[in-house]
């Protein structure tokens, strides 16, 4: 089955910059915050059905959670992949590189699922908790000398989208943190059908690792630059060994990951509990990013030379596909993975991330 | 076999084998020191030891892979291999603390000598297992080893991977090596450990 759908859907192509204006100009946010807010991804060739993240949960239709699911089903039968960005808006690298993946993948074996803004209410707006200097958006101009914009976001759920918060956040596997945690995706999985619109958006991610099979999730995340995250892949027990290959294979390019196991104790994290409730291998990338450092008064996420903004994508992209190999030699050639693009992901290292971008 | 190589013969035999791979000590061409099957093991729980895994199957390796296993289950093997490095995931998945790794380890390396294993150290994580905890089990076990297989920068090498993979960066395991008369094998990147194992084990390269 392979359905081209055109890459005129609605969800994906309405200017998006309505909740930010109304915010800025004062109006009460929960007047529109029925809605998920819509993001300029332009589905390329690759994308070959379009979904919403409350197929997996209806009650999340019409939520500021719901969020474009994107299926990209290669030619040959295979594994399936579920790549996340943006399950921390603010971590802007993997919500590009989901977004890259969008506009310019190609899967020639197996099927790739993207989400981009896997916290879609996370992405309304940064609401500069993790860092003030950051912006409200990036820009990147294109090869066509368009400059297209993209949100940069939060770390949690919109305070507005989710009240109130807790005292204490308690996580029904074991595990206390603080109130404010009840917002943030990557402490509530496996989520709940019925919980709050975080452990919602959740549930719903696991509802859709269960339905479509998928073998493999990478969630793509950004730390500090200073922190000991940065060029970290975490891994759940199961996938150590599978990690363990693509790291060794990524130090040879001049990538260097440090390699850490997922801590068993401490639940809701996604490398976690997608390996823990899922037959899926499990990992979680972190790259370093400007933006999270609170050393850097005014952070440039973009442009930064220490860590550019399109080099920190292709470390993402290489990642992804150095797992996938790694998953492809043990798991079989009838269940590989086969993710590409239509440019050479090297030129990634050397040029503005916008020139790649549709 | 129980090899400790003095320390004149250790300085006589430096040999350098390629950009990647410095070798101080007992490792001459492709003469093997070291037996197979090997049993590969983990002090300190980091993910290192499941690299080690994959880096002993490249190398071509018949060996046992466990990350904590009892002692009782090196019977049967020549080599033992400890990867160092400690990591609060890796010790909190285990479910013990850092002085139950020691005591722990402290055994299985008991059990190893008692017998007739040789054993190696690896540490190649790099800095990534040189804070106190890690440091803890490295200044432990890597002075009991036959052989040290450190991603570092050798003495007066010049350093061109990123600092924080030189897990050598304060001459630590040099120290080591030199206090102990420990042959050791400098690596740059983790993956030259491939080489190192091929080189210790006779292993054919290419194999």
């Amino acid at each position: 089955m392979v359905l081209r759908m055109a890459a005129t859907l609605s969800i994906v192509c309405v200017p998006v910059a309505f909740a930010t204006d109304l915010l800025a100009s004062g109006a009460d946010p929960v007047a529109f915050a029925t809605d998920p807010v819509s993001h300029d991804i332009r589905p390329g060739y690759g994308v070959t059905e379009t979904r919403w993240l409350s197929s997996y949960l209806p009650a999340l239709a019409n939520t500021p959670g719901d969020t474009p699911v994107y299926v990209m089903e290669g030619e040959g039968e295979g594994g399936t992949l579920l790549l996340l960005g943006g399950t921390h808006a603010n971590e802007i690298a993997g919500v590009m590189a989901a977004t890259l993946v969008v506009e310019r993948g190609a899967v020639s074996q197996g099927t790739v699922i993207v989400i981009p803004h896997a916290n879609n209410s996370a992405a309304r707006y940064n609401d500069g908790t993790r860092h003030p200097g950051t912006p409200q958006w990036i820009e990147l101009t294109t090869s066509s000398g368009e400059v297209r914009r993209f949100r940069y976001g939060s770390r949690r759920t919109a305070v507005e989208d989710q009240e109130p918060d807790p005292a204490v956040f308690v996580h029904p596997f074991g595990g206390e943190l603080a109130g404010e945690e009840a917002r943030n995706l990557n402490r509530i999985h496996p989520g709940k059908a019925d919980g709050t619109l975080t452990e919602q958006i959740s549930y719903a991610l696991f509802q859709l690792a269960e339905q479509e099979d998928v073998d493999v999730v990478i969630d793509m995340h950004e730390s500090s630059m200073t922190s000991r995250l940065a060029l970290m892949m975490v891994c759940h027990q199961r996938a150590l060994e599978i990690g363990a290959m693509a790291t060794l294979d990524l130090e040879m390019e001049g990538i260097v990951l440090k390699q850490e196991a997922s801590q068993e104790e401490f639940h809701g994290l996604s490398h976690r509990e997608f390996g823990d409730h899922t037959k899926a291998y499990a990992f979680l990338v972190e790259t370093p990013n400007p933006g999270q450092e609170e050393s850097i008064e005014q952070p440039d996420v973009v442009n930064d030379p220490r860590a550019p903004l399109s080099g920190r994508v292709y470390t993402h992209l290489r990642t992804v596909q150095a797992i996938l190999d790694s998953y492809g030699s043990t798991a079989g050639p009838d269940r590989r993975i086969e993710l590409g693009f239509s440019f050479a992901i090297d030129a990634l290292k050397e040029s503005n991330l916008g020139t790649f971008l549709r | 076999m129980h090899i400790r190589h003095g320390w004149i013969l250790t300085l006589a035999l430096i040999v350098g084998v390629g950009p990647a791979l410095s070798n101080e000590g007992g490792v001459a061409g492709q003469s093997s020191t070291f037996e197979q099957p090997a049993f590969i093991a983990s002090v300190g729980q980091s993910a290192g030891a499941m690299q080690a895994r994959v880096l002993a199957d490249r190398a071509g390796m018949q060996f046992t892979f466990e990350a904590r296993p009892a002692p009782e289950m090196l019977e049967g093997h020549k080599t033992l291999i400890v990867v160092l490095g400690a990591s609060t995931k890796g010790l909190g998945a285990a479910g013990v603390d850092i002085d139950a790794e020691i005591a722990w380890a402290t055994q299985l390396l008991e059990k190893a000598r008692a017998s007739g294993m040789s054993i190696i150290a690896m540490h190649i994580e790099g800095g990534t297992r040189r804070g106190p905890s890690s440091d803890q089990i490295n200044t432990t076990f890597a002075p009991l080893v036959d052989h040290l297989i450190v991603k570092g920068a050798a003495p007066n090498q010049e350093w061109a991977e990123a600092e924080e993979a030189n897990g050598n960066a304060d001459g630590l395991f040099t120290t080591i090596a030199a206090e102990h008369r420990i042959p050791i094998t400098y690596i740059a990147r983790t993956l030259d450990a491939v080489g190192a194992l091929q080189q210790l084990f006779g292993i054919e390269a290419g194999r």
